[in-house]
Order: C-alpha cells, then structure tokens, then sequence
C-alpha cells in the first residue's frame, strides 16, 4: 500500500465516503485510499436495515445493507484501497493526515486532496439538559439501532421516544416489531420532524401516540429508567405547569437532532457554517482550504442517502482534479444568501458558469410556496417544510440571466396564489 | 466474603477514604477499605469542581477552623501526590472578577485575610495580586467586560479528583491495603474491644472504624450512636462545556455571585453555581431541574458571556455537605468520636480535595492515639504505574506502543481518542461497569456521551469480565444498560 | 350504510388527510381531501391493498454476526406483519449465506420470500 502517492484520501467509508472515492477514481485518480474508522465498508447503512433508499439513484426500493453493497462492489472492483480499523486522529491544513490502526500502526502521509465523508454524531441527553435523574435506559436513537440491529439486544419494553425525527420513528417501528411497547412519540415542535413516509408507517400503522408540542420535562429511576414525566410546552418550548404526565417506561429514545462531526475540519482550518454545523464550500465542494473537499452528512445533514451519494461524487470528482492540477479549482464567486424563510443553501458560493444543484431548507414549515433564485429561476411548491431537504437545479441557460458584476444571488421562499 | 478479620477497617472510597488507605499502606497495618459502589470517588467525590485552592476565596473560611488548616497543610502535598500516583496537575491559578467599586468589599477582604494567613499558616504559597482591568483583560480577553479589576491567587490548581481517588485506592492495594467495592455497610455493633461490621457481603471485625463515607457519614455514625454532628447536603449544579470552548479561558474565572468558570485537566470548561444559589437537598437525590440549570447558565455567562447552552455536553447536581449553618458551612468533621472509643470520623468537608492529604495523616494520628500500633512498611512503593494515555503521547511514542501491543492502534472512543489497549488496561485495574471505564479513561465523557462507544466498549467488557454483554451495566447493581435479547421479547 | 376511512397520503410532504366516503360494499362512493389526483390514486389503493414491506433480522448460529438482516422480496399486507414477525422470530440460520438467499420461502402464502439483505460469513 503506498502512501507515498496518494491523489485522494477519502475519509470515511460510508455512502459518502464510497460514492466519492468510485467517482475519484473514474475520473482519473491513479492511487485513491479510503479510510474508514470501523471495520468494514459502508457506515451507518448495515445498521438501517429498513428500506426506502435508492429510490432517486438506483429507481429501486433498497434496504440501507442492500444499498451499501452496491457501492462496496463498486469500491471493491475499482481497485480502491480500503484502510479498514484506520482512525484520522489529525489533518493539518496543508493536508497532512495522521492516523492510527491496529494493522498499520500510527502513520503519517499527505495526499493531494481530502474528501472530508465523516458524518454526524447524534445530539445527546447531556446537550439537551434534561432534568432529572441519570440511570441507565437513556440511548440515542441510533446507537440503540445498533444494538437491536447489529449486537442483537433490545434496549428495553417500554418505551418513550423524545423528538419525531426519522431515526426515532424508524425505532418505533423497529421496536414495536420486536416486541416491545412504545408507549409515545414526544415531539417539542408543532409539526413532525421527519418525513411523512415515516409518520404514516412507522407511528400511525401502529397506533403509537404521538404528541406534538411536548417534551420529556423530567427522568426518573435511580439506576434504570422508570419513568419519564412529559408536559406540553408553550411558545418558548418551555415546559407548561400543570400539564405534566408521568409515563412509565424503561427506556427513554432521544432522536433529537444530528450534528456534522467536523472535529478534524477544525484542526485542518476549514470554516463551518453554524447553520449547517458543516463547511462553506463551493459548488465543486471545495472548502475553505485549498484541497480539502466535503460531501454527505458532513457536510449538511441529509435526508436521502441517494443526495448524499450525488453530491459525494461531486466532491470526489473535484478532489480528482485538484489532484491532477494541483491548483485550486475555479472558486466560486457568486454568493447565495439566505432569504426569507430559508434555513441555509449549499454549496455556498457557485461560479454562474454551469449547470448546479442547490440543497436547500426551509426554517418553517409554510403551504403554497415558490422559491425564488434572485433573478435565476422560480419553482413552486406546494408545501415545504424543515425536515424535507429541496434540491433546485440551475441550468446554465438560467444562470446566463445573471448580470456580468452579480456578487450575489438571494434565495427566498416565497408565497404565492394558487394551489 | 462472609468473614473478614481486620485491624482498621475504613467505610467509604471516596477521596478521604482512598487517601487514608494510602497513608495506612505506609505502614504495616491490617488495614480494609469498604466501599459501596462498584467503583471510587463515585460519590461527592465525583462532584468536586476540580480546583485545588487554599481558601481565601471562599467566603466562609477562618482560621480558627479545622478545616481550613486541613486545607493548608494538603496544599503543599497535592502536587508532589499527583507526580507519584502519576495523575495530572496543573496550577492554573483563579482571578475573581471585581464587577464595580460596592463588588471590591469581598477581594479586598480575601487580600487582608490571605495576608494574615500567609506567614502562619501558608509560607509556601505566593501571595495574592490586585490586577486592574487593563491588564486583567489582557490575560483573558473573553471574560465579561463588566469588570473594574480583579484578584489573581496564582495557587490554584486543578486536577482530575476521580482519577485521583482511584490511583489512591490502586497504590494503596498495591502496598497491602485490603481494598474492596460493591460492599455496604448496612448494621454495626460495638464489643469492647472490637466493632462487628454488617455488610450486605458478610461480616467484618476489626479494632478500630474510620468513617469517611462521605455523603453517608451520618448515616454509618447512627449506627453506633455516634452522630452528635448533623450534615447539611447542599445541591451544587455543575455543568461541562464542549472542548472546543476549552482555549477560551487560561484561568479559572470566579466570583462570589456567579460561581465560577474554569478550564478542566482535560481541556474542557466546567461551570458551577457560587454557594450563594446553593441550595439544601436531599441525600442521594442527584436530580437537577430547570430553574437551577438556568441560573446557573446564566451566571457562568456573567462571567464568560460566549458560553452558551448549545456547548453543555453534560450537567450533574453534586452535594456539597455542610457541617451545619451555625458553626460554619465548611467546619469538617475529623474527629475521634466523643462517644464510641476508636470510631474516626472523617468527613472532610468542602473545599475537600486538597484538604484529603493532610486529613489522612491527621487520621492516622487519630488512630495512633487510640491505640493503634505503627511500624513502617519498609515495601512502601508511592509510585503507581501510569495508564499510558495515548491522546497525550507524542508520534513516536505512539507508534512503539502500537507495535507492542496492536490493541493501542483500535481507537474506541472517538471523542476523546482513547484506544482499546487503555480500556483493557482501566479494566484489569479494577473497572467492571461502563462508567468505571468512563471515569478513568474518558469514553463517554465526550461529546457524543458514549454514544459511538457505548456499544463498543460494552462487547470488550463482556469480553474480558467473560460475562454476556447483556449483563454490563453502567454503573453497577440494576443499571444494566440492555434489557433483553434479540427476539426475546417475541417469544411470550 | 356508508362508511369513512381516512387515509394519510405520503406521495408528497404536503400528508393529505384524505376521506373516504365507501358504501357497505367498500365501493368509492366519494374521495376528498387530496389535493392533487394522485393523492385520490394512492388513497384507492392504499385503503384496498394497503401493503408494506417487513424488514427485520434473523438469529445467526455459528457467525461472529449475531445478526443477519432480511425483508420480504415485495410488499406484503400489513396486517400481516406482526405474523410475520412471529415466523421470522422462530428462524435461525448458519452461514455462508449470500445476499437475496431465500430464508423464509412464501411468507405466510403470500408468495412472497424473506430474503438476506446481506451476506452471512463464519
């Protein structure tokens, strides 16, 4: 294995990670290494063994195993070296990567580019605060989803689940299945965190209460859990007195929230957006340092591992050709600024010069909309809402209706007549 | 254990407890250290803010108390202790913030007594600085900005008091202390020349008790009609902040209304209310709420206004347990009891940590006066072999371990990099439940709080305790992490 | 007698509630509340073949992998889903398996097969 030569070192083997390192490769990446921290390819998919993915890229219903393996194929066949057990302890922002394994040891080398593919971590009991005692019982939603599906336990019987994002009401089901009770959904906004899909086939199929405008205010139970106390919260997501209910569970689920892991884009000096949690970059998925690129949930938290896929191979193509070049990539110069009722756009900059997809979200959710790219495009929608990730693309017919100086672009949400 | 003969048995491994073991296991004593969780410093202990002061700060302190000059004489000890039992020290130093001239009453007042104080009981330690605004800002340019000036006590020190407490425990077992968890006393009775010790383990005789059961120390002093002292535990809501705030401050930040914001050992922040917003509770109820939480917030960001909820990876109420109100909040109680010959009571009061050396030597005397007879262990080891910590190692250094044993190449606990060589090490030491790895080797106390780890590190414990994963718990008894099997719960 | 069912479409993040208004023969009499025709499409069919596809593991013996996942090749009813379970809760397998094995053959006569979703190695 050399090290010595490498084009493009993609960190992370998950679908971003995979999707970007095959892409490098067809584009002309001689020596591309993969990294990846567990001890096989494919992230986090071996764990959602629920389908609905690859609807978008392969037109086909497919388990997150099934969807994996394609890639892992992929991988496999295009003579990509996976580092497997390879933990990134260290980038440094001329591109030098430190890490560790068992089978390597501790090593030291410096690609020509980075794909930066290392997902998100999940938000905890501890960030959120939650008052009350601090027995075992008490998961996030995927790390119990590993344990039930991969290490083969089952957390608890009775269970109480504190947001309604998708992982927490995939569990639902998942632990229904299994036989335990899931005794409610708690979700602190008006409306449902994840998709519709989900509510439908994961919560109402089995008749699970779901309460909106409610939180856990409360944990009881010494060494495990007992029981939670939930309470309906006002306009500032503050617990409301008298409203509270005591439920008894063994097990309380949090699935409140995803975080960009960006730990090694800070040591490297790469700028995050707070918004996103992830990178500013620009439509190649450059980032703020020359070389290092970004794609999938490390980016900006997806809903589809199908988008995470398309835009991780942008990401591999550009590291591709930095590699070749060896100089920055034309950077973007058009900046897309957040309009009304937009929650943040990436990539953050693009050139104007071709054809872009922009990722989008919405703050709230509103009806009978139509976004509105500067002078661009228009598209109209007739919902919108934060936990469905928008994807317009920009042709560049389109974008030849920008003027010559445009600095930048203002997207918004707008309302509109009609249906 | 059904039966056990002793000459000194101590209640309690906590940091009194742990550091009066160690000092016993500088002698040839018959010498057995109980302790009711599965783990040490599991209890106030683990709710101690880290620092290491001397005492002018804290509103409350006379010289006439017992604890201060337990405080005093510990000082000076902590740091060579800390290079010994190979735990990590740093001397930081505090600066309390002077918000406006009315706010100048309590430094000047720390000033005037740590003057007194320092040629008769504090020789060894630097004197205190007044530092004007100008200059105070410079050294912490993130600090409120609603300050006149501030004091800077260049003593203060922090350190990791778990870590501590367990090395304690491990070189005291090392030197042929008895040391032995997830043992409770639950009954004592006194004979004339021995106590007969209850535990939910079997009996226990020995000659002499030593009481440092901390939280419990009422409770174990009525078994034996000893508790002419009452103890007041007082809720201290603590919170620590994401690493990535750590660079904010050098120092730790203080004052007497808003608590206080320091850097931990290891390169967090860490916040606590002031004694003043302490409030009474309940023993053993750990439990926080809302209202304390948010002051709490609050008044770290009167201190250090970038700190905000979004950086809180984890919070926890401690106690802190007062003597009584009258006497002094900090009056400790190290005593040989009035009522029951050779029963010591060692409850060490707050600030506790750097007063435990130095009460540990003044039990020993205690029990010497009682009868108990000395002679030196000439085996005496003080040094205990450190668990390398490989985030902290240096490339090369790295690498030679990882050749020596491939297991310090698999990084467990990505938070913190913390390899599995480190988690089979803490758990050939003595941890058997998630958070005895947490606590010393850190999975779990980073950002994601075990949630990468968690499984990982349950599959190795079960793999070197040879239990089934299902029976790892996270901190003992019924705390099991996972209730059932896969399919289990389908087959009734 | 008529009845109502009303039935949540997931076509799009708009979630129609939409009703169903059937006659004692479950024939439409009327469909509203759908905002575009494929909602009234979706709602037809969801309410007279409302089908799912039942994703799970299986007991491994004999594997480092305490788990193998499957799913049914196709949709079944969901009202037979926590049957399925049941059938599924009873099986254990032994590597090698290979991703698409056929580890429960017509799933409660639905004609449809559990299969591996991935491989199973020793």
């Amino acid at each position: 294995m050399k090290l010595q030569d490498v084009d493009v070192a993609v960190i992370g083997a998950g679908p971003a990670g995979m999707a970007a390192a095959i892409k490098a490769k067809e584009a002309g990446a001689k020596n591309v290494v993969i990294m990846e921290r567990a001890e096989q390819l494919g992230g986090l998919l071996h764990q959602c063994i629920h389908n609905g993915f690859g609807l978008l890229y392969f037109k086909e219903d497919l388990t997150g195993p099934e969807y994996a393996h394609r890639f892992i194929e992929k991988v496999m066949d295009t003579g990509i070296e996976p580092l497997l057990e390879t933990m990134v302890i260290r980038i440094s922002n001329d591109r030098a990567v430190s890490a560790v394994s068992k089978a390597v040891g501790y090593i030291n080398f410096k690609p020509r580019s980075i794909v930066l593919a290392m997902g998100c971590r999940e938000r905890t009991r501890g960030a959120l605060n939650i008052p009350g005692s601090r027995p075992a019982g008490i998961l996030t939603a995927g790390t119990a989803q590993r344990f039930v599906n991969v290490e083969g336990f089952i957390p608890g019987k009775k269970i109480v689940i504190l947001g309604s994002g998708d992982i927490g009401m995939i569990m639902a089901r998942r632990l229904t299945l299994e036989g335990a009770k899931v005794e409610a959904v708690v979700e602190i906004l008006p409306y449902v965190g994840g998709l519709i899909r989900n509510e439908v086939q994961c919560v109402h199929d089995f008749h699970i209460p779901m309460y909106l405008k409610h939180t856990v205010a409360q944990i009881h139970g010494e060494e495990r859990v007992e029981a939670v106390t939930m309470a309906q919260v006002d306009d500032n997501n503050c617990p409301i007195a008298g409203t509270e209910r005591k439920i008894e569970c063994d097990t309380l689920l949090l699935s409140v929230g995803l975080i960009p892991e960006n730990e090694l884009s800070l040591m490297a000096g790469v700028k995050l957006d707070p918004i996103t949690g992830g990178a500013i970059v620009d439509e190649t998925r450059q980032t703020s340092v020359v070389g290092i690129f970004a794609g999938g949930n490390v980016l900006h938290v997806h809903d589809l591992v199908d988008n995470v896929s398309s835009e991780s191979e942008l990401a591999g193509q550009s590291a591709a050709s930095f590699a070749k070049e060896e100089k920055p990539l034309e950077r973007g110069k058009i900046a897309l600024k957040r309009g009304r009722n937009i929650r943040y756009v990436v990539p953050h900059t693009i050139s104007g010069q071709k054809d872009v997809t922009l990722y989008m979200r919405v703050n709230h959710p509103e009806e009978t909309v139509r976004i509105k790219v500067g002078d661009v495009m228009t598209k109209a929608l007739r919902v919108v809402k934060p936990s469905e990730m928008l994807k317009i693309d920009l042709s560049t017919e389109e974008l030849k209706r920008l003027g010559k100086e445009t600095k930048q672009i203002i997207v918004d949400c707008e309302k509109r007549e009609g249906r | 254990m059904s039966q056990l003969e002793t000459e000194v048995l101590i209640i309690g491994g906590g940091v009194a407890g742990a550091s009066i073991a160690r000092e016993l296991s500088k002698y040839k004593v018959d010498a057995t250290l109980v302790e009711k969780g599965n783990d040490f410093g599991q209890g106030i202990t683990k709710y101690s803010s880290t620092i290491m002061c001397q005492g002018a700060n804290v509103l409350e302190f006379r010289a006439e108390y017992h604890n201060s000059r337990l405080v005093w004489a510990g000082m000076p000890l902590m740091e060579p202790l800390c290079k010994e039992l190979n735990i990590p020290f740093k001397r930081i130093g505090s600066l309390e913030l002077i918000k406006n001239q009315a706010g100048m009453r309590h430094p000047e007042k720390m000033m005037r007594r740590f003057s007194e104080w320092n040629d008769k009981y504090l020789p060894e330690a630097k004197p205190l600085q007044l530092i004007d605004r100008e200059t105070l800002l410079s050294w912490e340019p993130n600090i409120s900005k609603d300050v006149i000036g501030g004091v800077y006590d260049p003593n203060i020190a922090i350190n990791d008091p778990v870590r501590l407490t367990i090395a304690l425990a491990e070189n005291a077992k090392q030197n042929g202390i008895n040391v032995i968890s997830e043992t409770e006393v639950v009954g004592i009775s006194c004979g004339t020349e021995k106590f007969k010790v209850q535990t939910n383990d079997g009996i226990v005789k020995c000659r002499f008790i030593v009481n440092a059961a901390g939280e419990y120390v009422s409770k174990i002093a009525k078994m034996v009609n000893a508790d002419d002292f009452v103890l007041y535990p007082v809720k201290a809501y603590q919170g620590v902040l994401d690493k990535k705030l750590g660079g904010l401050i050098n120092h730790m930040v203080l004052s007497t209304e808003h608590g206080m914001v320091t850097p931990t050992i290891h390169g967090n922040l860490f916040f606590g209310i002031s004694p003043r917003t302490q409030r009474l509770g309940r023993i053993h109820d750990h439990s926080t709420d809302k209202k304390l939480a948010d002051t709490a917030l609050r008044h770290a960001q009167e201190l250090v206004p970038d700190i905000s909820a979004r950086d809180i990876i984890n919070s926890f109420v401690g106690f802190i347990v007062y003597r009584n109100f009258e006497v002094g909040w900090h009056e400790c109680t190290v005593e040989i009891s009035r009522w029951v010959p050779r029963f010591i009571n060692a409850s060490i009061g707050f600030p506790g940590i750097c007063a435990a050396p130095a009460a540990a030597k003044e039990v020993v005397e205690l029990l010497v006066k009682e009868g108990l007879k000395l002679e030196e262990n000439p085996n005496f080891n003080p040094y205990r072999k450190a668990m390398p910590i490989f985030s902290e190692l240096s490339d090369e250094e790295k690498r030679k371990l990882i050749a020596k044993d491939p297991r310090y190449g698999h990084v467990v606990c990505r938070c913190e990099t913390v390899t599995e060589g480190e988690i089979v090490e803490a758990i050939k030491n003595g941890a058997r439940t998630l958070d005895g790895i947490k606590f010393r080797c850190r999975p779990g106390m980073g950002r994601c709080q075990a949630g990468f780890c968690g499984p990982r590190v349950t599959k190795i414990l079960a793999r070197e305790l040879g239990i089934p994963e299902e029976q790892v718990t996270k901190k003992g008894g019924r705390s099991r992490h996972l209730l059932y099997r896969s399919k289990e719960l389908l087959e009734e | 007698m008529t009845r109502e069912e009303t039935i949540i479409c997931v076509g799009c993040p708009l979630g129609c509630e939409i009703k169903l208004i059937l006659s004692d023969r479950d024939e439409e009499i009327d469909v509203s509340g759908n905002k575009c025709k494929e909602g009234k499409q979706y709602a037809l069919e969801e309410f007279s073949n409302p089908v799912r596809t039942l994703t799970a593991t299986v007991l491994t013996k004999d594997s480092s992998q305490p788990l193998l996942p499957v799913r049914t090749s196709k949709p079944i009813l969901k009202t037979l889903l926590r049957q399925g379970m049941s059938i599924i809760a009873e099986t254990t397998v032994k590597p090698p398996i290979k991703m698409d094995d056929v580890i429960v053959p017509n799933l409660l006569d639905t004609g449809v097969d559990v299969i591996a979703t991935s491989d199973l190695r020793s």
